[in-house]
């Protein structure tokens, strides 16, 4: 009992630690209300593409198009307020052009049966492609209209907005995942593709939501970008593909067996910011900071695995 | 005699495999070893091969009493094992298939592959003189594959037992006589080769003796000369020349599967069945016959260009298992890990996934909750009588019996019109074998019309009202009322091959 409370929270008690850990070493600065809330605003970006990371990892599938649709939409929402669109028809051109990527990476992945590391990386490219030529391979400024800066930045009732962002797209991919069918459905095909397809469950259209929806979320996250520093760089997401990944497989040995999920996945991204933050703090360099994340990550994921062997 | 098995058993899971087999190999012969799917051929090879260890019973190795605990053991014994999924690397050429996982001859530290080619050579040139040694296996035929393997077996010294399971099950007639020629080489030199086949005109030209097993059993063995068909299809058959309990007679009902002119099979052909309400049709048939793809185009897992399928008068396309689902039709796979349960969700969740619409809180929202998918899984665990610590435990953790009916409870609460069985109870034990078959019937009883495909000849005889026999992908016989004889429906199931020596 005690070591299967272990296996499924393993991870949990391991942020704990590592919060009270930072709170000891470095008093009145780490554990103030302030720095958490900070905190929170500094995980948001990375974790809406994190939870747009699980709904395809759900599936059973890996989409490496992340990063680049990240830079794709804050390229394209410059492109469109400088050509006088709207702000929100231009969110909304963004989203639904993202999504039609996705929408083709799930359908080549799903249809054709390419390996979806291969297919997403080509995609990826392409993407990226699209978004030098849109950029003309330059830093995008200015021609944002007045007000769009707000959604990303300041505070909404008590909070940073990108905190309010990241909590409202969690809650939604949390009950798209665990509460409706299709979350089920995408279980089901990760879990076991042929099982759940001779069980009358449609591969193509499911998975292809899947990458849609996981490309728009990603795409959100560029317009946030843009909107929190005010211009958008070709290559600004390029970050966020592997430390997503991590926040995602650091999840997965949270709360459920294996299994890509909502709540995990926060708890993934918390830890990678709480260590950033608290490093930081600490006046540890940058460096120093990427050799511990990257020493906690394969720690989480061994302990599971020693565990699960025993 | 350089192999004797005496009164081997072995059970799985309170499935009885092997009930008491007798096997004597001698030295420099080809040995064929015949039976019906699932008669105990493979757990026999397995016992010989160290990879199952036998309850009872005892192996003796020229004349001294052997537990082979392992493939090494087995190996050092001299034997060597040629399976039907040929494991062979693609890009490797015959030679460099020939030292996967051996030492490599070495000059230095440089593999030397002159020293690689003159070890090949020796044992090529005596099974298989004209076998490209330097084409990838990938651009080789299946029976130049089977060859390299033969070579492989035989290129280590002490080669003296080689087990060959079904080697020309895929083979032209041509490969296939090169194949023979083959065997009869390696016997020549003092090799014993057990030849597992189907093909019952191969087994009486190239095999000196014979062992028949039925149900676990040796039931027939001696030598080939003097032997007929008709004697080996009689010792694996092994029934009565009548049926035994003829199940419920049934009032034909409206017909509710129509296939019509459906494309099937390597030769061509075509497939056009009606299956009724109320009606069990028994689909029997070799490995490799037909029957599972069969179900999966009817279910709509696979692709088919021309031809109909019709459920009650309304046409389906092919591909869209979901519209099958709406119009009343079920069907459990045959692998029940591969192909059947979601291992990783919990046995709630495999309950429902068929149809998730049955586990709302509201009709009209698209939401899966908890409690309904535990209530579901319960009342279908009632009635079935699964045995389950929770909802929310793991497939996994049932009997195989208990996972088998979670497939059938998968399309509990519908109306099934139609359903489609591919081994319904393979890998059970008794008792879930009788509570599926009571399901079964059940089902037909409330008008389902079945599709049964089975390799279990009790099985068959035991629910089906109507059988249909199936070899290489064409249907041999129909057979209703006092014509399900166990001898007829075996003979047709062998029909194929003898169509195909003869040619």
């Amino acid at each position: 009992m005690m070591s299967d409370l272990f296996g499924k929270y393993g991870t949990l008690f391991a942020l704990i630690l590592i919060v009270a850990a930072f709170a000891v070493a470095s008093p009145g600065a780490f554990g103030t209300p302030g720095n958490l809330i900070n905190i929170t605003q500094q995980m948001s970006l990375l974790a809406i593409v994190s939870v747009g990371v699980t709904l395809v990892m759900a599936a059973g599938e890996f989409d490496l198009a992340t990063a680049s649709l990240v830079s794709f939409g804050g390229i394209l929402v410059m492109v469109l307020f400088a050509a006088g669109v709207p702000a929100p028809l231009a969110f909304v051109i963004v989203l639904m052009a993202a999504g039609c990527f996705g929408a083709f990476s799930g359908f080549i992945v799903s249809h054709f049966q390419v390996l979806s590391f291969v297919a997403t990386l080509a995609v990826g490219t392409i993407v990226g492609g699209v978004t030098f030529m849109l950029s003309d391979g330059a830093t995008l400024f200015g021609g944002m209209p007045p007000g769009v800066r707000d959604i990303a930045r300041g505070w909404t009732f008590g909070l940073p907005t990108l905190t309010w962002w990241m909590i409202g797209v969690s809650v939604a991919a949390w009950l798209l995942l665990d509460k409706i069918e299709f979350g089920r459905r995408l279980y089901a095909i990760g879990g076991n593709r042929e099982a759940a397809r001779l069980a009358g469950v449609r591969i193509v259209p499911n998975t292809m939501a899947a990458f849609a929806l996981s490309a728009m979320l990603a795409a959100l996250v560029g317009m946030l970008l843009t909107g929190r520093i005010g211009s958008a760089n070709p290559t600004g997401g390029g970050g966020y593909l592997l430390t997503a990944y991590a926040a995602v497989f650091l999840g997965m040995t949270v709360f459920r067996d294996g299994e890509a999920n909502v709540p995990g996945t926060l708890v993934g991204a918390t830890i990678i910011a709480v260590i950033s933050n608290g490093l930081t703090i600490l006046g540890v360099s940058t460096f120093l900071q990427d050799i511990i994340t990257g020493s906690i990550i394969l720690a989480a994921v061994l302990v599971r695995r020693i565990g699960k062997a025993k | 005699m350089l192999l004797e098995v005496r009164h081997l058993g072995k059970r799985f899971d309170g499935v009885r495999a092997l009930d008491g087999v007798d096997l004597s190999v001698v030295a420099g012969s080809v040995h064929g070893l015949l039976g019906e799917n699932g008669a105990g051929k493979s757990t026999l090879i397995k016992t010989l091969s160290g990879l199952v260890t036998p309850d009872s019973g005892e192996i003796r190795v020229d004349g001294a009493l052997r537990g082979i605990a392992g493939v090494r053991e087995a190996e050092a014994l001299g034997f060597r094992f040629i399976h039907q999924e040929l494991s062979l690397v693609p890009h490797f050429t015959a030679v460099e298939n020939c030292f996967v996982g051996r030492p490599y001859p070495r000059r230095g530290p440089v593999i030397d592959r002159a020293a690689m080619r003159a070890r090949v050579e020796p044992a090529a040139r005596l099974v298989a003189p004209d076998l490209p040694l330097d084409l990838p296996a990938g651009r080789m035929t299946t029976g130049q594959k089977q060859l390299v393997e033969i070579v492989r077996a035989l290129m280590t010294d002490g080669a003296r037992l080689i087990v060959m399971d079904e080697p020309t099950a895929s083979l032209s007639d041509g490969e296939a006589e090169r194949l023979h020629r083959a065997v009869r080489a390696l016997a020549a030199q003092g090799v014993a080769v057990i030849f597992i086949s189907h093909r019952l005109d191969e087994v009486l030209a190239i095999c000196d003796r014979y062992t028949v097993l039925r149900n676990g059993r040796t039931t027939g063995t001696g030598g080939i000369v003097g032997t007929t068909r008709a004697d080996l299809i009689r010792l694996m058959s092994g029934h009565e020349e009548r049926r035994p309990a003829p199940s419920a007679p049934v009032a034909p009902g409206r017909p509710v599967l129509e296939l019509s002119d459906l494309p099937f099979g390597p030769s061509g052909g075509s497939v056009s069945l009606t299956v009724r309400e109320g009606e069990i049709v028994g689909l029997y048939g070799l490995v490799g016959a037909g029957r599972s793809s069969l179900l999966k185009l009817v279910w709509g897992a696979r692709h088919h260009a021309g031809g109909r399928i019709r459920i009650d008068d309304v046409e389906l396309a092919p591909g869209r298992i979901d519209r099958r689902i709406a119009a009343g039709a079920a069907y459990v796979p045959e692998d029940r890990r591969g192909e059947g349960l979601v291992t990783q969700r919990s046995i709630a969740d495999n309950l429902a996934i068929a149809d998730l619409s049955a586990v709302r809180t509201h009709a009209r929202l698209p939401v899966a909750s908890a409690r309904m998918l535990s209530a579901r899984a319960m009342a279908i665990r009632d009635q079935l009588s699964i045995k389950m610590a929770s909802p929310w435990a793991k497939p996994l953790t049932l009997s195989g019996g208990n996972q088998q009916k979670l497939l059938f409870g998968r399309w509990s609460g519908r109306k099934i019109r139609l359903l489609i069985l591919d081994e319904p109870s393979r890998g059970v034990d008794v008792g879930a074998k009788a509570e599926i078959h009571a399901i079964v019937r059940q089902l037909a009883a409330q008008g389902a019309a079945v599709l049964m495909a089975t390799s279990d000849m009790d099985e068959l005889l035991a629910l089906s009202s109507r059988v249909l026999v199936m070899a290489g992908g064409v249907m041999t016989a129909e057979l209703a009322g006092d014509d399900i004889v166990p001898k007829t429906i075996v003979a047709a199931a062998f029909a194929h091959s003898d169509r195909k020596e003869q040619r």
